[in-house]
């Protein structure tokens, strides 16, 4: 699934440390499950901003996956300061789940 | 800024603090029900209505599995009904009257103590099902999500609220008479509707959103669904209703034909979801999960043989076998599956939350152990199987050996959810 993005450049570093970043039940980085919607960078401001999905709004994993998410973005961009907001309209559904995502499942 | 404005916003889960008793309960519940089965195979030669086979079911439905799914449904009712859990107090409350109540009613029943000692423990684990009454509907109001699985939760636990309540009027029935019969006369209506109306309704509105989100299948089909549920309390209503009027014993096939349709379908639902499942690799839990879904089965065959030889002396023996196919069969096994694929995430998610990427993580299967849980699944399917056979041919050895390995079996288990409970993480 592709990633929206107001500056493609840094969202590529971005989405690096992101494949670290596992769905501790299934096993699965966060990217390629297709969690993470859109992640923009506001220059003046130094901050970025990251809108992701969890599988179920109420998952039991959802505050470990976010912090995760937070502290990759943090680590690839010392000086911004990193938000995270969670959407659920469009909910995930399996769809959403990239080929290479879809290829380590069918392992 | 973000480009989104609705529907955001991580959602609390409930405390590990409240969902954590339950299982240490249940795990020393099961282990204290085995060793009592040992010691007391010889109950298998008498009539069910003995002491020591009411305190041993007794122990294993409401210690072992109305305990186990009080904590997990207290984790996963936020999951079925997006909405949270309305109070955590009730839930509080919920465990420690059942944890009192419990001790106390099988002490009752195995010394058959009928009077203050049964009567104490009724009352308090009525305490503890009203309190979980009002938490369930309550938190089904408030998220005003009216989905198949909210009236599957609600019902179901309306149905132990039923079968409690049903239960205590049975104890006091005792010893001041306070229904038209004898105590005896109303055990299968108390006991089905704890085993269709509270276990099967709620395992099948959970297992129906929870093996798909495990299996990450995009299978789902809420007209199913709902025809599960009306046939089950269909098929329950009229046993009911069956029972108290005294009717011809040859009608009772037909809530009998009911249930097995429910079955099959559930069944079928399980089979489309695994088929169409995007994540190939099933682990041992997933396996052991769907293994009692064909469990189901079991009780169900006993069943039919129990209305084909209503009349018969070996109805007794028969009665036996469809309790413990029930009990140590389908329950139990979906247990042992499921306490490994949700107690690990929820003491991962106390000791790693906030420090996810930081060191060496370990991912919640490391956790426990695979091979004890591997051991303990050997070990229960043997002492299963010979304890069936045992009572089938009435054969002591048979059920000796048969108890030996359930209780080596629930050792394994209580040994693998310490090591997840006391799990530390590595400086």
């Amino acid at each position: 699934m592709e990633v929206i993005t107001n500056n493609n450049l840094k969202c590529t570093i971005a989405l690096a440390g992101l494949y670290n970043v596992h769905d501790p039940e299934i096993g699965l980085n966060v990217v390629d499950l297709g969690l993470i919607y859109q992640i923009d960078f506001d220059e003046e401001a130094k901050e970025i901003y990251v809108s992701m999905t969890l599988t179920s709004q109420f998952c039991p994993m959802g505050e470990s996956i976010t912090n995760g998410v937070k502290q990759s973005a943090s680590n690839a961009f010392q000086d911004y300061s990193v938000s995270v907001q969670l959407i659920f309209n469009p909910a995930w559904n399996a769809d959403r789940i990239s080929i290479e995502g879809q290829e380590f499942l069918n392992r | 800024m973000f480009p989104f404005t609705s529907n955001t916003g991580l959602q609390k889960t409930t405390s590990y603090k409240i969902v954590l008793p339950f299982y240490i309960f249940a795990g020393l519940s099961f282990l204290l029900a085995c060793i009592l089965l040992l010691v007391n195979t010889s109950v298998v030669h008498q009539h069910y209505f003995h002491p020591k086979t009411l305190a041993i079911t007794h122990l294993m439905a409401l210690g072992w599995g109305t305990m186990i799914i009080l904590g997990a449904s207290h984790q996963l009712l936020p999951v079925l009904i997006e909405g949270k859990l309305d109070s955590e107090l009730l839930a509080y409350f919920s465990f420690i009257f059942a944890a009192i109540g419990i001790p106390f009613l099988i002490l009752g029943f195995y010394f058959f103590n009928t009077g203050s000692v049964l009567q104490t423990g009724a009352i308090l684990i009525n305490a503890a099902v009203i309190s979980y009454l009002v938490n369930v509907i309550s938190s089904i109001y408030e998220s005003k999500k009216y989905n198949v699985y909210a009236w599957f939760m609600a019902t179901a636990s309306l149905w132990l609220f039923a079968t409690t309540f049903f239960g205590l009027l049975l104890v006091f029935n005792f010893t001041r008479s306070w229904l038209p019969n004898n105590s005896t006369e109303y055990l299968s209506v108390h006991a089905h509707m704890g085993l269709a109306g509270w276990f099967l309704l709620l395992v099948i509105g959970v297992a129906s959103r929870l093996i798909p989100m495990f299996l990450i299948s995009k299978y789902t089909n809420t007209r199913t669904l709902w025809s599960l549920y009306a046939l089950i309390n269909a098929a329950l209503i009229g046993f009911i209703l069956l029972k108290t009027n005294g009717s011809f014993t040859g009608f009772y096939y037909s809530p009998f034909i009911l249930a097995l349709i429910a079955l099959i379908l559930f069944g079928n639902y399980c089979f489309k979801a695994y088929k169409v499942r995007i994540r190939k690799q099933v682990d041992e839990q997933m396996k052991v999960s769907l293994l009692s879904v064909a469990l189901l089965f079991l009780p169900l065959l006993s069943l039919l043989a129990v209305i084909y030889f209503i009349s018969s002396s070996i109805k007794t023996n028969l009665v036996l076998l469809y309790g413990f196919c029930i009990f140590f069969g389908w329950i139990t096994a979906i247990i042992f599956g499921m306490t490994f694929k949700t107690l690990p995430f929820i003491v991962w998610n106390k000791e790693y939350t906030t420090n996810a990427l930081i060191g060496k993580t370990p991912a919640p299967k490391e956790l426990f152990s695979q091979t004890l849980f591997q051991i303990m699944s050997l070990l229960y399917l043997l002492g299963f199987l010979l304890f069936i056979f045992g009572i089938i041919l009435l054969n002591d050895t048979l059920l000796k050996t048969g108890a030996v390995c359930l209780l080596a079996s629930a050792v394994c288990y209580v040994s693998n959810v310490a090591k997840v409970i006391f799990h530390q993480p590595k400086k």
